[in-house]
Formats: C-alpha cells, sequence, structure tokens
C-alpha cells in the first residue's frame, strides 16, 4: 500500500533517494576513527561500566544481600576453585561455560533476581566484565561486580561455603 | 476527511515528527557501538547484519527527520518513517510478547534506559498514525 502510494505521487525516485544518501553517509562516517564499526558481525565494544556492569564493594553486597530477599550471587572462577570454596549460596558461572550453564531456569532466576553479584578472583575483574557484559548482551539487567572478588569477601570474615552447587 | 489534506496539518505533522527522528537519529549517530549493545538486547537479529543497522539506520533516521522537518521530498520521508515506525513497532510488539522488557534505544544509546515494552508500542503508534496522514493523504494543492 505504501508503494502504492509512492508510485502514485510520483515518488519512487524520491525514495530511492534515501537509502542511496544512507549508505553513502553511514558508510562514510563508519571510516571516520574512533567510531568504526566492522561492516559484519557484532564488533567489539569493551564492557563498560553502568552500561554492563556496576561495581559493589564487599560492605554493600553484604547489606544488599541481607536486606534484599532474591540477590543472587554468580561465581566466575573456575569450577574447581569454586568447589574448594565460595561465597554462601552461589552459583558457578565461569565465562567459558557460559553456554552450558546460563541454562533456561537459571536465565529465569537471573531476571527474577532483586540484584545480581558477580565476583571472580582478583582485583582486575577483567573476566567478570566480558561476562557481565555477555549476560547484558543475553537481554538481563546489568550486574554488580564485587570490587575485590572472593578473597575480600573471605578476608571480610563474611560466610563462605564448600562443595558443588 | 479532507481536513487530513490541509497544509497546515502536513506542516505540523512534518515539524512535529521530524523533530522526534532528528532527536533520535542523534544519541545513536553519535555512539554507533553502543546501539550495538541495545540491537542485542532485542534479541532478534542474528549476530551477522546487527553492525550494518547499526552503521545505517541512524543516517536513514536522520534524513527522515530533516526532510520531513523542512519540507524537502516530505511524502518521501514519510514512506520511510511508516517504514522504520512499522519496523520498531513489530520489533518491539515481539518482545513485549516474549515478556522482555528491552533498552529500546528509541531516544538514547543507554542501556539502562530500560522501558515496558508495550508502552513503548504504544508510544510509537501515533507517531505512526501521523506518518500515516502524512503518506496516505497527500496535502491539498500540493505534492
Amino acid at each position: 500500500m505504501l508503494l502504492f502510494a509512492a508510485m502514485k505521487g510520483g515518488t519512487l525516485r524520491d525514495l530511492l533517494l534515501f537509502p542511496a544518501a544512507t549508505l553513502l553517509l553511514g558508510t562514510a562516517a563508519n571510516l571516520i576513527p574512533g567510531r568504526h564499526l566492522p561492516f559484519w558481525g557484532q564488533g567489539q565494544t569493551p564492557p563498560a561500566e553502568g552500561t554492563d556492569f556496576s561495581w559493589l564493594d564487599v560492605a554493600s553486597a553484604e547489606t544488599m544481600v541481607t536486606a534484599l530477599p532474591n540477590v543472587v550471587i554468580l561465581d566466575s572462577r573456575g569450577l574447581d576453585a569454586f568447589a574448594q570454596s565460595h561465597i554462601a549460596h552461589a552459583r558457578p558461572l565461569p565465562l567459558p561455560e557460559l553456554d552450558r550453564l546460563l541454562t533456561p531456569e537459571l536465565e529465569t532466576t537471573l531476571r527474577q533476581a532483586d540484584a545480581v553479584i558477580l565476583y571472580g578472583d582478583a582485583d582486575e575483574a577483567d573476566v567478570e566484565q566480558l561476562l557481565a557484559q555477555a549476560l547484558r548482551l543475553r537481554g538481563l539487567a546489568p550486574p554488580y561486580i564485587l570490587v575485590g572478588g572472593y578473597p575480600a569477601w573471605e578476608g571480610a570474615g563474611l560466610p563462605v561455603e564448600t562443595g558443588e552447587p | 476527511m479532507s481536513w487530513l489534506r490541509n497544509p497546515w496539518l502536513h506542516r505540523l505533522l512534518g515539524l512535529a515528527l521530524g523533530a522526534v527522528f532528528l532527536y533520535a537519529a542523534h544519541d545513536k549517530i553519535v555512539n554507533p557501538q553502543a546501539l550495538v549493545t541495545i540491537l542485542w538486547g532485542y534479541r532478534l537479529l542474528p549476530t551477522g547484519p546487527i553492525n550494518l543497522v547499526a552503521i545505517y539506520m541512524p543516517w536513514l533516521e536522520l534524513l527522515v527527520g530533516l526532510a520531513l522537518l523542512t519540507g524537502y521530498k516530505r511524502r518521501a520521508a514519510a514512506i520511510w518513517a511508516c517504514v522504520l515506525l512499522a519496523t520498531f513497532i513489530t520489533a518491539l510488539l515481539i518482545d513485549a510478547i516474549r515478556g522482555l522488557n528491552v533498552a529500546c534505544g528509541c531516544f538514547s544509546t543507554s542501556a539502562q534506559d530500560v522501558h515496558n515494552a508495550w508502552l513503548l508500542v504504544l508510544r510509537d503508534l501515533p507517531m505512526l498514525a501521523a506518518a500515516l496522514v502524512l503518506t496516505l493523504a497527500p496535502r491539498s494543492g500540493g505534492k
């Protein structure tokens, strides 16, 4: 119907001007350094605080776990490290195992959570940031990343447990 | 329904819709990388074409907005506005039915700007109606 309207009004040529100009402008703009995206694929956008995750210190994390009824804690370390010890009630979710471990059930749990806290084993938290971004890209709310990771939690004398999930 | 062909109505709708499209295009043109994240959040497109959409769609919005605002090639711009809005509404409807509340990327590329998808559909419908008027009811005394 829209095409008919276009042809009737003699605007078909005008109509084609828009994608032509769009192609020109979009391609030119995409060549500008600093804002270039690969033309095909999802691109590589580094994880960003605010967009993909928020930082959370240990004291705030403890308050959150105490105050909110439904906080999900995710352990991004390897499964061996998780089995040795982990934050109480945490669930393992190492980035390389994401596709296998992020079951529909866990995804639903994460969607229903009041907050999701990710932790790893170091201050750098590069892997946690990538994991947070991966969760965001799957449509989940941006999680919190625990500053200092597991050592900070354990060092503060907060509850940990051992064993398989 | 001759009032739908009133030139002043067309000018007014063109100005309003054009301003909305220009405003919507601004943040996406500035932050194409962030738009990629938003598009991912819809969980509709496969990996391949996501960047193409992020690269080109904002410029189409900009051109449509400029044309509607200035009146230059207004009818063609209105047709593209219909196409864009119908696409947005379809995407939002699909996510609304799936129960996903998305960061729509409508006016900002903030991934935290999450809204109820049904409300976003309702917000887009008046704009589609305006674009349809500009498309299907050519103003009297002109193209």
